[in-house]
């Protein structure tokens, strides 16, 4: 071979290599035009997938805004605090669908106190369709593993027992949700699914002391609607408590003070932590209904300023005594 | 003939091997990196043994006779310990909580009876003391034959060198009491600790009149002034009266003394008033007296000490109880 045909065979590799770069440089480019986000990633959720809680809450009758029911058989105690607003028939209509949030955070069980009773859930749900409701959930996020808690605090067995459908959280039920007025719901995830396809909403919480907020009752019992990484919200806790009162407007609160977790809360742990109170509370307005639950934590209303916080923001009020509770004992 | 093939020259050759030399150690950096990854700040637990570390497999290997383990043992760290205990995260984190442990077992023959075992590692005695004292509830019974030990009707706590435990019951019943002792007994048993069980600081109570189990230690605020912080206190029982005394080491006497300074301007500027004492000797070491809402508030310092009394329903008593506050303390800043 002359040095000319080296050089031109050398010329000729030289291209094939260039043209096989080239080809294998464009292939790449392309993959990584297609992969490109020009945006990048979004500050927050599309306003159009934001969703609201329904407004679950029935037509106010003044002096049957809340009552103080005493007596040591929960059972007992809440049939009559219900009748006396009215009866369950004020709150539930024939053919409704109602989702029942009672406070199963910890894996706990019930003699402890730390979530609410089983024997009082399976009771509301039995009310619920004595009313002729067609549908009863009964449904939380636990701060535990949903599966345990459910299981373990009695709930679960005695809702199903009752003809509750019981539904645990799960990824596709939740939904971001925007509060107009607030200052930490803001786009935040909220376990929406179980709630959007009910027409009414009963929240049933335990009194308990709470290292924390000083409290936990049937506001902080909606800390079990949200979603995500919601421990930063420890960090303004008033707030977060107000805001959820601003979000949640369900049909009735139970807040069952048959005992009540004095100390070491909200986990508790020994039945030393408990005291006897036997009094159950059923109230349109939950402000109001905490503000008489502090009082058997021995505390005051100025003791836990996200009362203050709710009641400045319209929730409801902490004046109980201008609602005229209606008060009775049960054997 | 064939044709001649091409031959990469030297400086083609060397910049190829530089260029794998580098995708080399990229690899190698890779592999090492995540090798040693921690993955508990992504939420996954690993299981390690070593000095200071306590094995996950030894939790679950507590299970006592006539029981079986009911969950997967469960691991938490500070930054999710709030998945677990809820509002009560900031009280250990705050006290030094390094990790927690928990393991539930049932009873083969009732699987109503069942008992979950929590196991905190709080860093050091002196912490684990703490958090066991703040949240000790009255009047229950102290387990005899450990330092820092009591029981409830369902419930069993006490202090293991660093460790913090609990063990809580589902019902209130003897097989279920039994079960939590042969824990705790096969706990103290099998998990080495340091010597150093005893926390030198709760000698300096006098033994007088004081109530057995009382003691607590508070690693942060103390009676709701920051600045008080890593203080003893314990109650006293002094004619027919409750009083708390308390104290707390500082750095030096100058400290002390501004600490003491501090928490005497705290009680005033919250609506305390200041009080003579009677009692000519306390008089003469500058104690100073508030009455504080009806109750009887003393503070003072000695040595590297800050001390005094809290919420003394009377001033004879909480006079009393400095005297013998400064007697004991003065030894232990003459033996230093």
């Amino acid at each position: 071979m002359t040095e000319s045909n080296d050089k031109k065979i050398q010329r000729r590799q030289f291209l094939a290599r260039v043209g096989k770069a080239g080809v294998s440089i464009a292939a790449a480019g392309f993959i990584t035009c297609k992969l490109y986000d020009k945006q990048g990633p979004k500050a927050g959720v599309d306003i159009g997938s934001l969703v609201t809680l329904p407004d679950f809450s029935v037509p106010d009758k003044p002096g049957q805004v809340i009552s103080i029911v005493k007596g040591a058989s929960r059972v007992k105690a809440v049939n009559k605090a219900i009748e006396l607003l009215g009866g369950i028939k004020r709150f539930i209509n024939e053919g409704e669908a109602v989702a029942i949030k009672p406070n199963v955070a910890f894996a706990s069980p019930p003699m402890l106190g730390a979530t609410a009773n089983p024997e009082l859930v399976a009771e509301v749900v039995r009310l619920c369709y004595k009313a002729g409701a067609r549908q009863v959930i009964v449904t939380d996020n636990p701060i535990n593993d949903p599966s345990s808690c459910f299981k373990l605090s009695g709930i679960g067995k005695a809702a199903s027992n009752a003809g509750a459908e019981v539904i645990l959280p799960r990824p596709n039920l939740f939904k971001h949700t925007m509060l107009t007025r607030g200052k930490l719901i803001k786009n935040w995830p909220i376990f929406y699914g179980p709630f959007a396809r009910a027409d009414k909403l009963i929240g049933i919480a335990p009194i308990k002391h709470h290292h924390r907020a000083g409290a936990s009752m049937s506001m902080k019992n909606w800390y079990g609607l949200l979603g995500g990484r919601r421990n930063i919200f420890h960090q303004d806790i008033n707030t977060i408590i107000a805001e959820l009162a601003m979000m949640v407007k369900p049909t009735l609160v139970i807040l069952d003070a048959t005992q009540v977790m004095m100390t070491n809360g909200p986990t508790g742990g020994s039945v030393k932590d408990l005291r006897w109170a036997n009094t159950m509370i059923a109230s349109c307005d939950m402000l109001a209904a905490d503000a008489y639950g502090c009082t058997l934590l021995d505390l005051k209303v100025s003791d836990l300023p996200y009362l203050i916080k709710a009641q400045n923001a319209g929730a409801g009020t902490t004046d109980y005594e201008s609602l005229k509770p209606i008060f009775a004992t049960v054997s | 003939m064939e044709p001649n093939r091409y031959r990469a020259g030297h400086l083609e050759s060397a910049i190829s091997f530089c260029l794998l030399a580098l995708l080399f150690i990229l690899a190698v950096g890779v592999v090492v990196k995540q090798a040693d990854y921690d993955m508990s700040r992504f939420g996954i637990y690993i299981e390690k043994t070593g000095a200071g570390e306590f094995s996950v497999m030894r939790v679950s290997a507590f299970v006592p006779a006539g029981f079986e383990t009911l969950s997967r043992t469960e691991i938490y760290i500070p930054g999710n310990l709030y998945e677990k205990i809820n509002g009560k995260a900031p009280l250990y984190i705050e006290s030094g909580f390094e990790k927690l442990y928990t393991q539930r077992f049932v009873s083969k023959g009732n699987d109503s009876l069942w008992m979950e075992l929590f196991v905190y590692d709080m860093a050091n005695v002196k912490n684990a003391f703490s958090v066991y004292s703040v949240q000790k509830r009255a009047d229950v019974e102290l387990l005899p034959n450990m330092l820092f030990a009591y029981q409830t009707a369902n419930s069993l706590y006490f202090v293991h060198g660093r460790f913090y435990i609990e063990i809580v019951g589902s019902a209130e019943t003897p097989e279920l009491y039994k079960a939590m002792t042969d824990i705790a007994r096969k706990f103290i048993s099998d998990v080495a600790i340091d010597k150093a069980m005893q926390i030198e600081e709760l000698t300096l109570f006098p033994r007088e009149n004081l109530v057995t189990g009382s003691s607590k230690l508070y690693l942060r605020s103390t009676f709701g002034f920051e600045g008080l912080n890593n203080t003893f206190v314990a109650r006293y029982i002094l004619d027919g009266h409750i009083i708390t005394a308390f104290f707390s080491k500082r750095s030096d006497g100058q400290d002390a003394q501004k600490v003491a300074k501090n928490y005497y301007n705290f009680l005033i500027e919250n609506g305390g008033r200041a009080k003579p004492i009677a009692n000519e000797d306390l008089r003469r070491l500058q104690i100073k007296v508030v009455d504080f809402y009806g109750t009887t508030e003393f503070v003072f310092a000695i040595g590297p000490f800050v001390a005094g009394a809290h919420e003394a329903e009377s001033q004879y008593s909480a006079e009393r109880m400095a005297v013998m506050l400064i007697n004991s303390l003065s030894k232990a800043v003459n033996n230093d």
